[in-house]
């Protein structure tokens, strides 16, 4: 235990925070599945313990994993990931779920784990890298635009534009987080209007091609996106089922709580143990457990900040924002939809929220950030920026010898 | 473009900023649902979620006197399927077996129900029906089936459960004992509806997913509590023989409807009340409680009162000579007749009532009387016939007494009308009290119909005699009228029912009815009376109306042997010590009784003969003898397997056939 505490390193208290985390995921985790066990007549609360607490530690491992690769090893994966991940996303789109008619191809299964996974997740961390990794190779070139298409936003908009049928919610936080890191990088801002331009058309043309030939575009979620949107700006209550019951488990919860396990929404919050799971912990932690919450996020933006400041790689510093801004957003979109900010997304709780995908791909960019801190600490200079590899092959080498 | 390291510092910084405002909104946001909001979703989460079930309060029995049910509640069970929710593997296993299950319980053939569950599957009917009523044993049985054996979920049994009112003793005294329900509030079930209802009790439960709900604590927040039991006055043996007697002569005369009401003499408990009206089919069940309800003109049976007003105000004497002249007499161009053409001549007072005459009535009232026609109705008044009789039963129909004073209401016919039961009106209750309060030498009692209100354990509340009248009249006047009502039986209208070894008294009442409508006069008969006639323990009514006119209608014909059946089966059916009725019957059951005692004292050595004994007591003999016996059938012995006299070991088994 000594040695493995040993063996950690990197930035103390980030390693505090998910662990604070992740421990305290298991009350609202273990409270939500007394319903989902009572619904579905499959499990018993018990089992959904012992998966969450597998995950969990699958997760921790992957942070362990993750934070020991030295982070310049990113840039050249990044790249060797990208037609992995448009395999596997065209792959997800082949399986056919259906979500209430629409298509919702979201999950592959793992082999022999018999788990599902949700590729566009993994694809998003993955671009993210790719877009760090493209803005540092260039931090000291004149960006050419035709260029910067070719390079950066074709690969980019191929894995977006995959994810984009199944999942409307997170294609547009994962290209707002792209707009976001390359705007962070320096990319000229007049070309980023450019790129806002061409893909509000691009989404345009994909919505009226979808409406005009249904048969084309079958079975895509675009009824569910509209009527979602809708109903958030009109604010019409009986399609708002679940976002009133979200205000009802926050207004019970009051100041104290109601105590671990006692919440009563639980049982009419559909997915609450994941989309819905801050309404829950309100209810049963009260505005206490809320803040807290919150705090703890914004704690961890604190430290990713104060990584980036120490960073002496422009790379690790779009890394570590790169990966780790996406992790606060989304927490606060979770929490945003929860209290009413923000319509029905169906973003998890980053750490809290049941879901295997969810759990590791945040303790992957976790385990980056982290691997970014253990570079600063060590202030191993690796002869500053050349070291980003320029042939992205060369990792396979070095993980060879 | 040289991207330097401090402008994604301070853009990364401004961006961090933007973060902990869209934090702080969050909190905001928090705060405002809670704070301002707050008490708006929390009454929505409790309407939505917590919700107060009622606790049906078990209803309280209805008794007779002597403990037998009348009234109960019992629970029903409705059963359908839902063959959908069967798994194919259990569906094919266990419907054979659940159809023959289905046809031993219910009767149809095992291929009905095979067939019906088969096409509601294919149908995709979830709710197929297959039979309602069952009793709880049945529905403990029926769920052993297979196929239902595997409950709501797998076996796709679907119960409904049901409080229903039973009425163990049937149709008997149904319309007295009433009911309480969407219909209304009516009989014992209806009057008292506060203490049978008891006060149901409340359960708060919180709303769970899937539409269920789980109560919040241990206990009931009001705990129910069970209505009381009402102990009525209903003799079951009484009320059966009064129910049957009726019914036959309804049947017999096809009347309308009829009603009977037996009240023991001394309490004024209604020892008996049977209301049966036709159907549209034809046959005769408890429609209204007439008895208690319909107030109309009584007829004959109302001399009785005429006669102890004026027998009281001495203005006759039973002796006195009345002439009946030829059995008409005419009022303002109306006639009144006597039923017996010619009439009766000048007879006495007391005859005058005995053989019923209209016009001798007639005249004893309206000679005396029509001066001063308002001291005939003091003396009527008086003996508190005018007023309700404020009974325990909901619904008791009105007393009419006119009034002289009142002009729009009174003319000359009305005094010689009211002489002979016209222009009065009551119901059978009201005339039957008065009669009872005769029987009981002037005090008139209320007529009960509760003897006890009581939980299961302890007793709330009990009801006493309640008297009325103390003394209607003099002595002297009611042992006159006791005398005329017992040769009403001897030798006047009755006198068809008259039994020398058991004497009763009463009045005959042949009244017309609708004679003011065209489809023509029909008959209300009537006989009411008291029996042991010296020393009467019960009085008794009976009113049959409309009975069909070709068969008959006068009083005595269609009325009184209803009146002389009950009477007589209740003095032999009940052990009431009266040697003089009971001489004969008992004689030979001694007898019978002796001959058996001598059969079980003999020490056989043999076969005893045991044919023409009954079952009951062929058995008990057999197997004192040391036989074992295996008997066939009920009844009586009709064969024996071993020959009387032949020698058998003990231990032997002995087969009887008896029918």
């Amino acid at each position: 235990m000594k040695q493995l505490l040993a063996n950690i390193k990197g930035d103390k208290t980030i390693w505090a925070i998910i662990a604070v985390l992740a421990i305290f995921s298991f009350l609202p985790v273990y409270s939500s599945s007394t319903n989902l066990v009572y619904v579905t007549g499959k499990g018993t609360t018990f089992g959904y313990l012992i998966k969450h607490a597998i995950l969990i530690l699958l997760g921790f491992v992957i942070v362990y994993a993750t934070h020991k690769i030295p982070y310049k090893y990113f840039s050249g994966l990044s790249v060797l990931l990208m037609p992995v991940v448009v395999l596997l996303l065209i792959f997800t789109m082949t399986q056919g779920t259906v979500i209430s008619g629409a298509n919702a191809s979201r999950w592959i299964q793992i082999p022999f784990v018999g788990m599902g996974f949700q590729t566009s997740t993994l694809a998003v961390v993955v671009v993210m890298m790719f877009v760090a990794r493209y803005l540092a190779r260039n931090r000291d070139k004149q960006i050419i635009f035709k260029e910067s298409i070719l390079y950066l936003w074709l690969p980019v908009a191929i894995i977006l534009m995959l994810i984009l049928p199944a999942n409307f919610s997170t294609t547009a936080i994962a290209f707002v987080m792209v707009m976001l890191l390359v705007f962070l990088g320096g990319y000229p801002i007049k070309y980023i209007m450019y790129i806002l331009g061409m893909a509000v058309l691009v989404f345009a043309i994909f919505l009226l091609t979808a409406k005009a030939f249904p048969d084309v575009i079958k079975n895509t979620r675009i009824q569910t996106w509209s009527s979602r949107i809708e109903n958030f700006s009109s604010g019409e209550s009986e399609n708002n089922y679940q976002a009133e019951k979200a205000k009802i488990a926050i207004a019970s919860g009051e100041i104290n709580g109601k105590g671990p396990g006692k919440s009563v929404q639980k049982n009419f919050l559909p997915q609450s143990s994941s989309d819905f799971i801050y309404a829950i912990i309100v209810e049963e932690f009260g505005l206490i457990g809320a803040i807290l919450i919150v705090l703890l996020y914004l704690g961890l933006l604190f430290r990713i900040v104060i990584i980036t400041t120490k960073t002496d790689t422009i790379f690790g510093t779009l890394l570590a924002l790169g990966v780790g801004i996406p992790i606060i957003f989304q927490a606060f979109i979770n929490i945003a939809v929860a209290v009413g900010l923000f319509p029905v997304t169906g973003q998890p709780l980053p750490l809290i929220s049941t879901g295997g995908t969810s759990i590791w791909m945040t303790c992957f960019a976790i385990g980056v950030v982290l691997s970014i801190s253990v570079a600063n600490k060590e202030k191993v200079k690796e002869s500053n920026e050349d070291i980003e590899l320029e042939n992205p092959l060369d990792i396979l080498h070095e993980a060879v010898g | 473009m040289a991207t330097q390291k401090k402008q994604i510092l301070n853009k990364t910084y401004i961006l961090s900023g933007l973060i902990v405002l869209f934090a702080v909104a969050i909190i905001y946001k928090l705060i405002e649902i809670q704070f301002v909001h707050g008490d708006d979703y929390r009454s929505l989460a409790e309407q939505n979620t917590v919700k107060t079930f009622e606790i049906k309060a078990n209803r309280g029995n209805v008794y007779t006197a002597d403990g037998s049910l009348l009234a109960t509640s019992i629970s029903k069970f409705d059963v359908r399927m839902d063959p959908i929710s069967v798994s194919d593997k259990d569906f094919e296993k266990g419907i054979r077996e659940l159809s023959k299950s289905l046809s031993k319980m219910l009767g149809k053939s095992a291929g009905f129900y095979e067939n019906s569950i088969r096409k509601a599957r294919a149908n995709k009917n979830r709710y197929l029906f297959i039979t309602r009523n069952l009793s709880f044993n049945e529905y403990q049985e029926l769920k052993k089936f297979p196929i239902f054996k595997l409950g709501t979920y797998k076996g796709g049994l679907i119960i409904e459960q049901r409080t229903v009112r039973e009425h163990p003793i049937g149709k008997m005294a149904e319309r007295a004992v009433g009911f309480d329900d969407y219909r209304g509030k009516v009989g014992i079930e209806g009057y008292f509806y506060e203490y049978l209802r008891g006060k149901n009790g409340q359960r708060l439960k919180q709303k769970i997913a899937k539409g269920q709900w789980k109560p919040i604590s241990d206990n009931n927040e009001i705990e129910p509590i069970d209505g009381r039991d009402v102990i009525t006055t209903i003799d079951l043996k009484i009320q059966d023989i009064a129910h049957y007697a009726l019914l036959e002569q309804l049947e017999k005369f096809d009347a309308e409807h009829g009603t009977v009401v037996v009240m023991e003499t001394q309490t004024g408990e209604i020892k008996a009340i049977s209301n049966l009206g036709k159907t549209k089919k034809g046959t005769y069940s408890a429609r209204r409680n007439y008895a208690v309800w319909e107030s109309h003109e009584p007829g004959s049976t109302f001399k009785l009162m005429g006669m102890v007003v004026a027998l009281e105000d001495k203005v006759i004497d039973t002796s006195q000579i009345i002439d009946t002249e030829n059995g008409v007499i005419s009022f303002y161009k109306r006639k009144v007749r006597d039923s017996h053409r010619g009439g009766y001549g000048k007879i006495s007072a007391a005859r005058v009532f005995e053989v019923s005459s209209n016009v001798g009535m007639v005249k004893i009232i309206n000679d005396h009387y029509k001066d001063n026609p308002k001291k005939f109705i003091d003396g009527l008044n008086r003996m508190s016939i005018g007023k309700k009789l404020g009974l325990s039963i909901k619904g008791e129909g009105n007393p009419v007494i006119p009034n002289p004073d009142d002009k729009d209401n009174w003319n000359g016919l009305s005094l010689p009308w009211m002489a002979y039961g016209y222009g009065v009106s009551f119901t059978p209750l009201q005339i039957l009290t008065f009669y009872n309060a005769i029987a009981n030498n002037g005090e008139m009692v209320k007529p009960q119909f509760i003897k006890e209100i009581r939980t299961q354990s302890n007793s709330i509340t009990t009801f006493d005699k309640e008297v009325i009248n103390p003394k209607i009249c003099s002595q002297e006047t009611i042992d006159k009228v006791k005398v005329m009502m017992q040769n009403v039986v001897k030798r006047g209208t009755a006198e068809n029912i008259y039994n020398d070894n058991f004497s009763m008294a009463g009045k005959t009442g042949t009244c017309q009815t609708d004679y003011w409508k065209e489809s023509g006069t029909k008959y209300i008969s009537s006989f009411v009376g008291y029996f042991p006639a010296d020393n009467p323990k019960y009085s008794c009514i009976v009113v049959i109306h409309k009975p069909d006119k070709k068969i008959g209608y006068y009083g005595n014909i269609v009325a009184g042997p209803v009146f002389n059946k009950i009477a007589h089966k209740i003095y032999s059916e009940t052990p009431v010590q009266d040697e003089i009725i009971l001489k004969n019957e008992l004689v030979s059951f001694d007898k019978n009784y002796e001959k058996y005692y001598k059969k079980v004292n003999t020490n056989y050595k043999s076969m005893p003969n045991v044919k023409n004994m009954s079952g009951m007591d062929a058995i008990p003999l057999l197997e004192n003898l040391g036989f074992s016996v295996n008997a066939k059938g009920n009844g009586k012995v009709k064969e024996q397997s071993v020959k009387a006299g032949s020698k058998v070991k003990k231990g032997t088994e002995i087969v009887l056939n008896l029918s």
